[in-house]
């Protein structure tokens, strides 16, 4: 049942916003927001799924079968493996730029606590 | 209990319950949208099939998962190797230390007649004086050599001797594995994933060696060409496609026996454009979040962060 996966992936994804909304620690909440990504990456593979199929690849085909039926036969997604794929890459990339501004905060004001960096306030 | 304690913990409090009646809402949609996703007897979309099919015909590739990539989408590839180099420069932006100075400057002495018109008796407090002291010791250790700046806060070398011996043999190990992946790898192989495996590799000495070892390997003054290289021949690549072929990532080059290291045409060189472009962005931001030091700031009670 890959409702099931679908399921874990939108709770994940709350998980994640729930602690972006409730929590005043910068570091939570970039944890938060990789908990959100995380939830993509489970949706994006779980979409990709179909019963019975192989991977995408056209290699070493079993016998009495070609690469082109293969390719027509029941296979996962490939597309939405490249979207996963390109979604990790970028969700590193974001989350080390959140933690470089956090770790600059943390710095400057001596808090992590959002209600405590009030210097751009107004 | 102070009343501004009071007001804090009722805020924290609001916020609470404004977070769960937001993700309340937010997961009404969710279940709404879950119910019209597709199921896993499905058929593919038409895209999808179409990657299938088009692989070997059109690009002699036997992996749908890299023609899609670096082939159909190539535009979209292109796009998001440039948002990395973005987040790139601005995590090295947002962490860089004080710059180096290629030579002086002499804002001192041509400050020293208008300073002393303005503030003829100079008073210097406290926090100017340690400001200033903590300033020289970092451009000292700047200028030593790259063992000094270790000196503050103290760091431990590397594990022991057992850790580092399975380091040992893990890292080259792991080095081939993430070039057989690049090479040949399947679904999904090719540079993204190999240079995750770079970056996995250099972790491994630092935390098993200490930063010395991988040191020369990861300074941002070198590292940052390599990634500019490889943007610049992801850049050549699309571009020659357009020119020769018409379209921005089309294939250019002659197309040889699938299941081979150069089949695919541009999407082996384009593969490994990318495997030097994320491998490297990663090493950079990786780093340079590791390579943070102490700041001078003052963490009096009258310091930053204090005076609001």
């Amino acid at each position: 049942m890959i409702v099931g996966n679908y399921l874990a992936a939108a709770a994940l994804f709350l998980l994640g916003l729930f602690t972006v909304l409730s929590r005043r620690n910068l570091v939570k909440i970039v944890m938060g927001l990789s908990l959100m990504e995380s939830s993509t990456y489970l949706l994006l593979i779980s979409m990709a799924y179909r019963s019975g199929s192989t991977a995408p690849v056209l290699l070493s085909p079993p016998s009495g079968s070609t690469e082109q039926s293969l390719a027509r036969g029941n296979v996962a997604d490939p597309v939405l493996q490249n979207f996963c794929l390109t979604a990790i890459v970028i969700g590193v990339a974001v989350t080390a730029v959140f933690l470089s501004v956090v770790v600059r905060v943390a710095q400057h004001q001596r808090s992590t606590d959002s209600d405590q960096v009030r210097g751009m306030r107004g | 209990m102070t009343g501004r304690q009071e007001s804090h913990d009722e805020h924290g409090r609001h916020r609470t319950w404004a977070a769960v009646a937001l993700v309340a809402g937010m997961a009404v949609l969710l279940l709404l949208a879950v119910t019209d996703l597709p199921r896993e007897a499905a058929p593919l979309p038409t895209v999808a099939r179409e990657a299938m099919t088009s692989a070997l015909p059109a690009w002699g590739s036997t992996e749908p998962v890299s023609v899609v990539v670096y082939g159909s989408r190539g535009f979209d590839t292109f796009g998001e190797t440039f948002l990395l180099l973005a987040a790139v420069a601005s995590v090295l932006l947002l962490t860089r230390r004080r710059e180096r100075r290629a030579g002086f400057q002499g804002e001192e002495v041509a400050a020293t007649r208008e300073r002393s018109e303005q503030d003829p008796h100079p008073t210097s407090g406290r926090n100017e004086r340690e400001a200033r002291a903590a300033e020289r010791e970092e451009e000292r250790e700047d200028s030593d050599g790259p063992d000094a700046s270790w000196s503050v806060p103290p760091r431990l070398p590397g594990l022991t001797v057992v850790v580092q011996g399975a380091a040992r043999v893990l890292a080259p190990a792991l080095a081939v594995a993430g070039l057989y992946l690049f090479a040949f790898g399947s679904s999904p192989g090719g540079g993204f994933p190999a240079g995750g495996v770079a970056l996995g590799v250099l972790l491994l000495l630092y935390a098993a060696f200490g930063r010395h070892l991988v040191r020369q390997v990861t300074s941002a003054a070198g590292v940052e060409v390599v990634e500019l290289a490889g943007a610049a021949v992801i850049v050549l690549i699309a571009v020659v496609g357009l020119v020769a072929e018409g379209s921005l990532t089309a294939n250019w080059l002659p197309l040889t026996r699938p299941g081979g290291f150069r089949s695919g045409g541009i999407l082996q060189p384009f593969s490994g454009a990318e495997l030097v472009e994320v491998g490297t962005g990663l090493v950079l931001v990786t780093f340079a979040l590791l390579d943070l030091r102490h700041d001078w700031a003052d963490d009096t009670p009258e310091g930053p962060g204090r005076e609001q």
